[in-house]
């Protein structure tokens, strides 16, 4: 279960204080699809890094499975993070130089695994990725790089899949493909947090959280 | 994969800024080792030619009439052999090529000469080096060339001095100057012809001191000898002397000022490329952090690439300046190289110890950098 409770966010600017967050209290329980809605600016992305134990929050606390994120050690953030959340991004992120099995396996380190190539290709295969498993991310499509940062979401089995615009770079078939790998880990236990400003994503999720301003609207 | 496997995938990604570091390294790695050959080299090849200069320190026995030895350039006293002996047992001591001479004016066959009487030239004991002058046989004699000229002598002639026999070994090249007319013998012969067994004017020797700091080295050379032979007293060629100092001070200055600054621009220029490195890097780091990678794992990724790029620059950098040396070193010091100039080891590993570290050194604050970077900023970055 995830907990904000009275969550803000500010940074200092040169034209003063920008409040990303203004005392954001939320719950999401274990095993929901969560969509984080609103406009650009609206305060989704700070929210999913909040969560995601990479993003101090300036007031309030944020509990997921009754440990206080931002009480524990920056090593032990990183382990969290390794250990419980996967990430998929607008612009895919992937490491430019390695080869798609080596981009998903390069989170296995960090969590305290070795090896793990034979798990990344059958899950490349599940993602329609089995031919691709050699190629660098500059020799694939907008699609297959997003299918390939989710199976490196997914690597690592994590409570938590973290998604902000997944599907902002993609046409419709492709979005729809990355929904349903989503909804798939949904339907198999995971919670899902995804933010959007568009709808696709409306019809996949438990729960459509609105944002405007850095606050939760409903 | 494991971080040797990320660092060397990543250099094969960006190659030109691997090799532009490599490079760096190159040319700081070449440059300490064609400096420091050359540097040693040139040492060698200047104390071999100040050495073909002569002696450049005179030991007379202490009753010597200085101003008549100063205006002769002979001293009329003598003292015992044994001093050589003395003075080349003697430990710690900064001289060498010790000479013993006997030297006396005398006439013969109406021409005014220096007899000169030569033994060995010795060396303390470990510091043996080649002879800087020839040993002359018992019945062998010297002669000098304004006395081959004057006296019409040549090698073979067989003469006497104060009825002893000697047969003209060599009639030497003109010096222009006090060698022109000597004779020279072996010391003991020259001992018995003078009347003055066992005895010796004279101590030759060189010097080792360079320039020492806070203290004038004839001062320190009169300290030495003093102690162990308190009847002789100590002159030095000074011009010579300082000459030889000052040039190999001139060498080390040089190396001193020119290594620390290729040093310092190669290491701007290896911590540059490492900043431009992590920008680019940035979106990467981004990932790793959030993948759970901790700020060491991430620091060690930019200073493992640092050490890869050292130890080929290191590698590289010795077989070049290592060539440079053979190459133009020869040309350069012509007596020594032959014998000093070849590939060093113990630069090798040096090079090889020091280089990574040199470029783990100068990409120290970029990896700081990347281990600074807030991940929530640089992957809302698009």
């Amino acid at each position: 279960m995830v907990v904000l409770e009275g969550v803000s966010k500010s940074y200092p600017t040169a034209q003063g204080k920008v409040e990303a967050l203004h005392e954001v209290t939320l719950s999401m329980e274990k095993g929901e699809f969560v969509v984080l809605c609103g406009p650009s600016g609206s305060g989704k992305t700070t929210l999913l890094m909040t969560v995601a134990a990479m993003l101090h929050p300036t007031t309030g606390s944020v509990t997921v499975g009754q440990r206080n994120l931002y009480q524990m050690s920056s090593r032990a953030r990183a382990k969290f993070r390794a250990e419980r959340i996967g990430f998929i991004f607008q612009m895919f992120h992937l490491v430019p130089y390695l080869n798609v099995v080596e981009n998903v396996v390069l989170g296995a380190q960090a969590a305290g695994r070795s090896g793990g190539s034979v798990q990344a290709r059958q899950l490349l295969e599940r993602l329609g990725l089995d031919g691709r498993a050699h190629h660098r991310p500059s020799q694939l499509s907008a699609g297959e790089k997003q299918r390939t940062a989710i199976a490196r979401a997914l690597f690592n089995r994590p409570k938590i899949i973290l998604a902000d615009e997944p599907t902002g770079n993609l046409d419709g078939d492709n979005a729809t493909s990355v929904l349903g790998h989503l909804s798939d880990f949904h339907r198999n236990g995971g919670t899902v947090v995804l933010a959007t400003h568009g709808e696709r994503a409306e019809q996949y999720a438990d729960r459509v959280v609105y944002m405007s301003e850095g606050e939760v609207r409903s | 994969m494991t971080v040797l496997n990320l660092v060397v995938k990543e250099l094969w990604h960006r190659k030109v800024n691997f090799l532009l570091a490599v490079l760096a390294v190159v040319t700081a790695v070449a440059m300490f080792i064609a400096f420091f050959t050359a540097g040693k080299a040139s040492e060698r090849e200047t104390a071999r030619l100040m050495l073909d200069m002569g002696y450049n320190l005179r030991i007379i026995a202490k009753d010597t009439d200085i101003n008549q030895f100063l205006l002769t350039g002979l001293a009329n006293e003598t003292m015992p052999e044994e001093y050589l002996e003395k003075l080349a047992s003697a430990k710690g001591i900064s001289y060498n090529h010790l000479l013993a001479t006997l030297q006396k004016r005398i006439t013969w066959r109406g021409v005014d000469v220096v007899l000169t009487g030569l033994a060995p030239e010795v060396c303390p004991p470990g510091r043996a080096k080649p002879p800087m002058i020839y040993s002359i046989k018992p019945g062998e004699l010297y002669v000098g060339y304004g006395v081959a000229q004057a006296l019409g002598l040549k090698e073979g002639d067989a003469v006497d001095i104060e009825g002893k026999a000697f047969t003209v070994a060599k009639c030497l090249a003109e010096s222009g100057g006090v060698d022109d007319v000597r004779l020279q013998c072996n010391l003991r012969e020259a001992q018995e012809i003078l009347g003055l067994p066992g005895q010796i004017n004279e101590i030759n020797a060189v010097d080792c001191l360079c320039f020492v700091e806070g203290g004038d080295p004839v001062s320190i050379l009169r300290k030495q000898i003093g102690l162990i032979l308190p009847e002789a007293q100590v002159y030095q060629a000074k011009a010579m002397a300082t000459t030889r100092a000052k040039q190999r001070q001139m060498v080390r200055n040089l190396f001193a000022v020119i290594m620390p600054s290729v040093v310092i621009a190669c290491g701007l220029w290896i911590g540059i490329l490492a900043i431009m490195n992590v920008r680019d890097r940035q979106q990467e780091i981004g990932i790793m952090r959030a993948l759970g990678y901790g700020s060491s794992r991430v620091a060690v990724l930019f200073l493992g690439k640092a050490v890869v790029i050292g130890l080929f620059g290191a590698i590289l950098g010795f077989l070049i300046g290592t060539g440079l040396a053979f190459r133009f070193g020869p040309d350069i010091f012509k007596i020594t190289a032959q014998t000093i100039i070849k590939p060093e080891l113990a630069l090798f590993v040096r090079s090889v110890v020091f280089a990574p570290v040199f470029a783990a050194i100068s990409s120290f604050i970029p990896a700081m950098i990347a281990v600074t970077y807030d991940p929530a900023v640089t992957l809302r970055e698009e």
